[in-house]
């Protein structure tokens, strides 16, 4: 089977194009913000203006009629990217008459990192922009089983990034003024079980800037949000018995991040999997290999349920491709 | 060691051994963090568990006695029975709710109210793990408990929905606000999400 995927929950625009066995291509077009942070409305209007433009790329290494599917991101992200991504889907869909298919971004995530990776049943740490979460297969659904208590760690470090001065995205260039600073400076550091607070370590980090060099300041604040997130993946790791960690999400491509991710499986025997780069960021190729997925299962969304759902949760899709418990 | 120790669990913050008729919390280093703040976590953690534990048994909450701190080890009594994890049912659920009202009256955060940190024993209900607790009367920090004992409840009991009520049930009985809690829980729930 062959299907055609379209992801737009945020920055990225991707159309993709996945048989059973692998990726055949990939176009995007990244909405890079002139200044500040990602305006909702511009990045919408940037994926109106290139959506047909990706689409006719991977679209011109193919014959269209071999496409069996049409799989959209229909969520979680921003309401208007979402609505173009899917009004795009559904044109196509109607115009080839071929199935279309709602995805939920998280679950792609995780889905391609599977197929590429292996894993079969890995606790999952998804961090992006606005998403946190450790997740875990159970019983036909992803379960959520920590999250953060107010805002994702991609936008807490954009937040800081851009009060100090630093271009969007934020957090590579946070990363790079780590590696020189001197000491660590403490900073609020909040767990509540699986769950986690970001808010106040923003706050404290624009305090810090005002006395202390930003490389100090960036260090700290790494070593604080990332230990927490590994606190609660080891303790996730614990309480399921499982023996996988997964790293899944635009941040995940943080070295310091995967560093200390790998010091704590290997501590407790565990295996820790990060995906290439290209995985970790939003792409099509997941939203058209988890329509794959999903089709082959007897899975596909009528047009009357295809609109946009910016809050759609992992846990309300219902995993038929995983067999077992 | 005659006695007989053994290590049962590497957590996310210690190893857990278990004698005869204590257990030890041995919070070891994590090397995966900054020393500086794997020092500071440690520390704060341990003395924060010995002393809201024992603060929590004095104001009516079944906790283990803390018998021995040192360093950051900390030796407590051991009860035996099986954790609400595997046993849990509405009954089960109502009693925790009672307990958590009296543990919040008591302004006192549990901070990781997971069902694993509750333990079966004598048909009562033992809460342990402290080391994430808090001195916190706030809605906030009540609501956070609630939140988090509730997210536990549907990452692992399909019944949850019932367990939820029971626990609200008992959790109401003496706490009268317990409504606006409630309406706290649902606030944390529509955080960190797009809107």
């Amino acid at each position: 089977m062959i299907v055609l995927g379209l992801e737009g929950t945020a920055w990225n625009l991707s159309a993709s194009l996945v048989s059973d066995d692998e990726v055949l291509c990939e176009a995007n077009s990244a909405y890079i913000p002139t200044s500040g942070g990602i305006h909702p409305r511009e990045a919408a209007q940037h994926f109106a203006s290139n959506i047909i433009g990706v689409i006719r790329e991977v679209l011109s290494s193919t014959d269209p009629r071999s496409i069996e599917g049409v799989a959209f991101s229909q969520g979680p992200g921003l309401g208007p990217c979402l609505r173009i991504v899917g009004t795009a889907a559904r044109a196509i869909a109607l115009r080839l008459s071929v199935p279309l298919v709602g995805v939920n971004h998280c679950v792609a995530h995780i889905e391609i990192e599977r197929w590429k990776t292996d894993l079969s049943d890995p606790i999952v740490l998804y961090v992006s922009g606005a998403n946190s979460q450790v997740l875990s297969y159970r019983q036909k659904r992803y379960r959520i089983l920590g999250e953060t208590l107010d805002i994702g760690i991609g936008n807490c470090l954009d937040k800081f990034a851009r009060s100090a001065g630093l271009s969007h995205p934020g957090g590579p260039k946070v990363e790079r003024l780590a590696q020189e600073a001197q000491r660590y400076l403490s900073m609020p550091y909040v767990v509540k079980g699986m769950d986690f607070s970001f808010s106040g370590i923003v706050t404290a980090a624009q305090e810090a800037m005002k006395s202390a060099p930003l490389e100090d300041v960036c260090y700290s604040f790494q070593e604080t949000a990332f230990s927490m997130l590994v606190e609660v993946c080891e303790r996730a790791l614990s309480q399921t018995d499982k023996s996988d960690l997964l790293l899944a999400g635009g941040v995940g491509a943080n070295k310091r991040l995967q560093k200390m991710l790998t010091v704590m499986c290997a501590e407790r025997g565990a295996r820790f999997f990060a995906p290439k780069s290209e995985y970790l960021q939003d792409n099509g190729a997941m939203i058209a290999y988890t329509g794959l997925l999903m089709l082959s299962h007897g899975l596909h969304t009528p047009i009357s349920a295809s609109g946009a759902n910016p809050n759609f949760r992992p846990d309300e899709v219902e995993v038929l491709w995983i067999k077992g418990s | 060691m005659d006695q007989g120790i053994v290590k049962v669990v590497t957590g996310a913050e210690a190893a857990v051994y278990v004698q005869a008729r204590s257990v030890i919390k041995k919070r070891v280093p994590k090397k995966y963090r900054a020393a500086e703040l794997d020092i500071k976590l440690r520390k704060e953690r341990t003395k924060n568990e010995a002393k809201i534990q024992s603060e929590a048994r004095r104001a009516g909450v079944p906790t283990p006695i803390i018998q021995e701190i040192n360093g950051f080890d900390i030796t407590m009594e051991r009860i035996e029975g099986p954790s609400v994890r595997s046993v849990i049912n509405e009954t089960i659920a109502e009693q925790i709710g009672e307990i958590f009202c009296t543990l919040h009256s008591a302004g006192i955060a549990h901070g990781d109210p997971t069902t694993y940190n509750m333990i079966v024993s004598h048909k009562q209900i033992y809460l342990i793990d402290f080391g994430l607790a808090s001195y916190d009367r706030s809605l906030e920090a009540r609501g956070v408990d609630v939140h988090v004992f509730f997210q536990s409840l549907e990452a692992s009991h399909e019944n949850y929905r019932a367990l939820k009520k029971a626990f609200l049930a008992g959790y109401t009985k003496k706490c009268r606000d317990a409504e606006q809690v409630l309406k706290k829980v649902e606030e944390i729930k529509g955080r960190g999400r797009y809107l």
